[in-house]
């Protein structure tokens, strides 16, 4: 797969990827990365290996996660940071339409005319709300076409060591997965493009029960919980 | 390793990478939308407490904003490089409290290697699963010394005076493990 490195060498190459060295070591090995092609190869290859290590499935973190971070970028003067952030929200809508692509690109020169102009696209998709109920707990979403994300709660439901998975079913009546649900705090993702497709009022929306992570066919694999219809606000 | 549109998924990922190095905030929001569960679930593994590893998390994507210059595609994957910012970031924040880098580790064939359980091996990659065999295959307590080192951020010092056992011994005892690794991983 690789050039044979002498055993010392390639030691510490995984030695310095997984953090063993003592720091005036490690500085040493670093300076050595920039110079020993070979070397640094090698080090990529372990680092890869250490990075395998993480176990975790992995979680969507809360929303103010994202919130904060963006709080905290550089303060870029106040037009641009105003035109960022619409655009976080509204890349959707700017593309949806070739007037909207006209509006980007005025949106670009004059940043600050866009706040008038957005409610306007809006009116073309109205956002949607789904209230899924089931035995127990209730789940809501919120999804909005113009940007394809949703927003979705999980409240009074309690699954154990299972993740909520959503799913839009429209009328072929074959499920598409919205994603997996955190089931600790509210959380907005990016619906897959193969579920915001067939987002439309009247589709029904449902939770189902997977392994941590989600569903590994693709399909509800385990028990539907709640279900709901999605309408429009 | 992996299939073709995971390929294409870690081009588009290293393209959009190079973007956020040239100041662009829709890029970084795309990194994050395209990253951050998977590294909150690194963040999570080194800080069980959710509080702490979202703090982690925070900080890793600000170092992902402020150093998105210095990564390199030619050494090796946008994803490998975020994770190993990621584990750095959130090992800083467990150290910084001081406790584990002089908790005891216990030497013990039948040490508790804290091996993730088969059911959460299903949820993850091939190179997660082909790396737990591996580990698998390390003699007893090896493979707990290994992890320790990487989700605790603890040097081969820090590892002897923890496990009250001599530099050399441990040094010897982990290079012997990883050239074990190498050879079951190549």
């Amino acid at each position: 797969m690789s050039a044979e490195l002498p055993d010392d060498d390639e030691l510490l190459a995984a030695e310095l990827a997984f953090g063993l060295l003592d720091p005036a070591e490690r500085q040493v090995a670093e300076v050595r990365l920039t110079s020993d092609e070979g070397f640094a190869s090698a080090h990529a290859r372990w680092q890869g290996y250490a990075a395998a290590m993480i176990d975790h499935p992995g979680e969507a973190p809360s929303a103010s996660v994202w919130t904060a971070i963006e709080a905290r970028l550089p303060a870029n003067d106040s037009s641009q940071a105003a035109s960022a952030s619409l655009r976080w929200w509204k890349a959707g809508t700017l593309v949806a339409s070739a007037a909207a692509v006209v509006l980007a690109v005025v949106a670009l020169q004059k940043p600050q005319t866009i706040v008038e102009r957005v409610p306007v696209a809006q009116q073309a998709a109205a956002p949607m709300v789904a209230v899924l109920t089931g035995k127990t707990g209730f789940v809501t979403v919120s999804f909005d076409p113009a940007s394809g994300r949703m927003t979705s709660a999980v409240t009074g439901l309690d699954i154990g060591a299972h993740s909520p998975e959503l799913w839009v079913i429209p009328a072929d009546g074959k499920p598409r997965s919205m994603g997996v649900m955190n089931a600790a705090a509210p959380s907005w993702a990016k619906v897959p493009t193969t579920a915001a497709s067939v987002m439309a009022a009247g589709v029904t929306i449902a939770v189902s029960v997977e392994p941590v992570g989600g569903s590994p066919t693709g399909q509800p694999t385990g028990p539907v919980i709640l279900t709901g219809k999605l309408t429009t606000t | 390793m992996g299939s073709t549109s995971s390929d294409s998924d870690a081009a588009s990922l290293a393209a959009t990478l190079r973007r956020v190095a040239d100041g662009d905030r829709a890029a970084f929001e795309d990194v994050y939308r395209r990253t951050s569960v998977k590294l909150f679930g690194v963040c999570l593994r080194i800080l069980p407490v959710r509080q702490e590893a979202e703090e982690a998390l925070q900080e890793a994507y600000l170092s992902v904003w402020r150093r998105a210059a210095t990564f390199d595609a030619a050494k090796g994957s946008a994803m490998t490089w975020l994770i190993t910012l990621t584990r750095n970031r959130a090992v800083d924040r467990l150290r910084s409290g001081g406790k584990v880098a002089t908790a005891p580790i216990e030497l013990a064939e039948d040490v508790h290697d804290p091996a993730p359980a088969a059911s959460t091996l299903m949820e993850i990659g091939e190179d997660q699963q082909r790396l737990a065999h591996c580990l698998g295959t390390l003699d007893g307590g090896d493979a707990g010394l290994i992890r320790t080192a990487f989700f605790e951020g603890s040097t081969y010092a820090e590892l002897a005076s923890r496990a009250a056992t001599p530099l050399g011994t441990i040094k010897s005892r982990i290079r012997r493990a990883l050239l074990k690794l190498k050879d079951c991983l190549s």
